[in-house]
């Protein structure tokens, strides 16, 4: 195994060592342990149990949802990450790796926010080039009152519009000729995923040798501690989300329901598993009802006919934009219709 | 309608289509046509013929004119494979197009000029009839409803592509250039984005988009109206980056308010009864205020749209490019069929203005310009005499 991280797209600024502990996916992280003249087989020494330990609880506390946030000692911090990346890699169980991945984010999250809040202009903006610009091309710069930042509205808007919180639409921001302002938080939160896809890349594209012993008994002992987290756990629909009610009484009176809402009543009622034949006839009423057609579109949605794609239910944001969302209390949180009323047994 | 009526009808309009095409370069030319998704519908047969690709406005128009299509479309998405099944094109990203229509502005001149026209035998009534259907001739129940837009309809329309532009140039700070607004052929506007930025945005933020633009989604909170711990019991809390700009500053405007006005907020809350009805009345406030496009066409990238410079087969008129958009009128700008005389039979009285020439035919036969019969016969309210 090497450590070698690609170097080429990185500015020439160099970073300290603790910013490499706060940063250590960087690629300037990977070419510090080679310069250290840091190996693979330095992990057997005697002296590196520390270091597998806070792996070991970096792991298991990023896959409880918490965050890892010593910082103590910037050398070890750097070998730390690298050892937990070998565990998760190890434990290969998809769920740990996407938590893992997503903590780590957030660690930096709350590493960058802190700096962007603190820092010197150049300090900043050599972050603003080595992470946000060089790593996930989001150029943004600091706006005239120097306490805001911003990034334009389309670069916003591919990184928004997959938070499902309702003040990230950008209808809640403030814009103004092309730009979206934020503060400090809002700006890193921006890249968290792409932060968090990121690591979850880097261990993907990991080819692990045989392990130490050292490595591999506490990789293993992880795995068989977080293993049952993930089995498989069935969930219960108790009521129709208000939306499917509203369709439904539309239908029930025979008045006309747009073709949108008719679609999401016909992918709702797939996706909890009603029968075609049952999905057909609770469209009878419809004022322009035919069978056949109605039958092709289901099946269709279906993925049964057609291109053979079976789609999936629109999401809540969807229907709000289509007028066909009326929320209730009950609904609160929830971000496609599916969700609703399902709880975990 | 006979067989044969039906086919003379058809004859009628096809080969004004024709005699359309056969002018040189009445199609705009997209760009990076290689990369784009065709196709096209054909005269009395159903469906679309699509996932075709043209290397050059030439093979594109060798096409036309062999095949005098009654409708043709370009994909606004860019493929690597524009003929492949969709699922293996590989989508390389989208322009962002804008549909204004003007039946979704629900005008009060709307029915004064809706015909019903009976979706069994095609016969044709005067509007403004009961709202219970029954064909006069059949007794068929049900009835597509033809629309002859009025210069209301159009200048409707207008003012939103005006409030959309004023959004676009202003809160999203595109360039005016980079907005090109045509004619949709018919009743309504296209609005094509040529912003590369907007290209690779996927239907989520495309959707975001839609829902700022037509004033979706406003949260109470962001103009500083925040939900206290009991039902409709609020406080107000301006949001850190303030209310000078965008909706923000929009609402503000409207309310007299601005970044300091804590008490007067709070007072204008009290007075609405609270939290909900705040929340209620600021829903439509907003809603007002947005722009009615369809969101559908804008959030999908897969779509195929009218090319401009091809015929509306639901008009005859063009899909054009607006120079001017106060002094675009689409009735002489986009009417670009001949005037050779034809013969046919009018279903129903009916009143129109094509050319700057006003139309008010009572006669069953009436003997027509080609463009004014055409313009009937696709709305369904003529046909070969």
């Amino acid at each position: 195994m090497q450590f070698s991280y690609d170097s080429s797209n990185l500015s020439s600024i160099r970073m300290g060592t603790g910013d490499l502990a706060k940063y250590p996916f960087l690629n300037e992280a990977g070419e510090y342990l080679r310069e250290s003249g840091f190996g693979w087989e330095e992990l057997e020494r005697p002296d590196m149990k520390d270091v597998i330990d806070r792996a070991a609880e970096r792991v298991e506390l990023e896959v409880g949802g918490s965050v890892y946030e010593k910082l103590d000692r910037y050398e070890i911090e750097i070998l730390t990450f690298l050892v937990s990346l070998i565990m998760v890699k190890s434990i290969s169980l998809e769920p740990v790796l996407k938590k893992f991945a997503l903590a780590e984010a957030r660690r930096a999250e709350k590493f960058l926010t802190e700096d962007l809040r603190r820092q010197s202009e150049t300090q900043r903006r050599s972050l603003f080039a080595k992470i946000f610009d060089d790593l996930f091309k989001l150029k943004i710069d600091v706006a005239q009152d120097g306490r805001l930042f911003k990034v334009s509205v389309a670069d916003y808007l591919s990184r928004s519009s997959h938070f499902h919180e309702q003040e990230w639409k950008l209808i809640n921001r403030l814009v103004d000729r092309g730009h979206v302002y934020l503060d400090a938080d809002e700006t890193v939160r921006l890249v968290r995923n792409e932060l968090s896809v990121l690591i979850y890349d880097k261990i993907k594209a990991m080819t692990l040798p045989t392990l130490p012993q050292s490595i591999k008994a506490r990789a293993d002992e992880l795995r068989s501690k977080l293993a049952p987290r993930y089995e498989y756990r069935a969930t219960a629909v108790t009521d129709y989300p208000p939306c499917v009610k509203h369709a439904l009484e539309v239908m029930g009176k025979g008045e006309n329901l747009p073709h949108s809402a008719r679609v999401m009543l016909a992918t709702f009622m797939l996706a909890i598993g009603k029968p075609v034949d049952e999905i057909v006839m609770m469209y009878e009423n419809a004022p322009d009802f035919n069978e056949k057609i109605t039958r092709y579109q289901v099946e269709h949605l279906a993925g049964m006919k057609g291109s053979h794609t079976k789609y999936s239910v629109p999401s809540c944001d969807k229907l709000r934009n289509e007028n066909l969302c009326f929320a209730t209390a009950e609904c609160d949180g929830i971000i496609n219709p599916m969700q609703f009323g399902r709880r975990r047994k | 309608m006979t067989e044969s009526a039906i086919a003379k009808t058809a004859t009628i309009v096809r080969s004004a289509f024709r005699g359309y095409y056969f002018k040189p370069g009445m199609i705009e030319t997209p760009e990076k046509i290689e990369q784009r998704e065709f196709g096209y519908m054909q005269f009395g047969q159903p469906g679309m013929a699509r996932h075709l690709s043209f290397k050059s406005m030439k093979e594109l128009t060798a096409t036309v004119m062999k095949e005098v299509p009654s409708d043709i479309y370009c994909s606004n998405a860019y493929y690597r494979f524009p003929t492949y099944p969709m699922q293996k094109k590989q989508w390389l990203g989208a322009d962002l197009i804008f549909d204004i229509d003007g039946k979704d502005l629900h005008l009060p001149c709307v029915s004064s000029h809706t015909y019903p026209v009976c979706a069994a035998c095609g016969h044709a009534s005067s509007p403004g009839e009961s709202k219970e259907y029954s064909c006069q001739a059949c007794g068929g129940k049900k009835a597509e409803n033809v629309s002859i837009p009025c210069g209301k309809c159009i200048d409707g329309s207008k003012k939103e592509v005006k409030r959309l532009v004023e959004f676009l140039t202003g809160d999203l700070g595109m360039e005016l250039g980079n907005i090109h607004v045509y004619f949709s052929g018919n009743n309504g506007f296209h609005i094509h984005v040529s912003d590369g930025a907007y290209v690779p945005l996927d239907p989520q933020a495309r959707s975001d988009l839609v829902g700022y633009l037509a004033g979706s989604g406003l949260m109470a909170e962001s103009v500083g109206v925040r939900k206290g711990s009991a039902e409709n019991l609020f406080f107000i809390k301006f949001p850190k980056s303030g209310l000078a700009y965008g909706w923000r500053g929009r609402v503000a405007d409207k309310l007299k308010i601005d970044g300091s006005s804590i008490i007067k907020l709070r007072h204008i809350v009290e007075q609405k009864g609270g939290y909900t009805p705040f929340k209620v009345d600021l829903d439509r406030m907003v809603r007002d205020m947005g722009v009615r496009i369809d969101p559908q066409v804008t959030t999908d990238v897969h779509r195929v749209f009218r090319m401009s410079g091809s015929l509306n087969s639901k008009s005859g008129l063009a899909k054009m490019k607006c120079g001017e958009l106060d002094s675009f009128d689409p009735f002489v700008d986009a009417c670009l069929l001949g005037d050779s005389k034809v013969s046919v039979r009018v279903k129903t009285p009916v009143k129109l203005k094509l050319k700057s020439k006003s139309f008010n035919i009572s006669k069953e036969s009436a003997e027509l310009p080609a463009y004014a019969a055409v313009y009937l016969i696709c709305k369904g309210l003529a046909e070969a005499s």
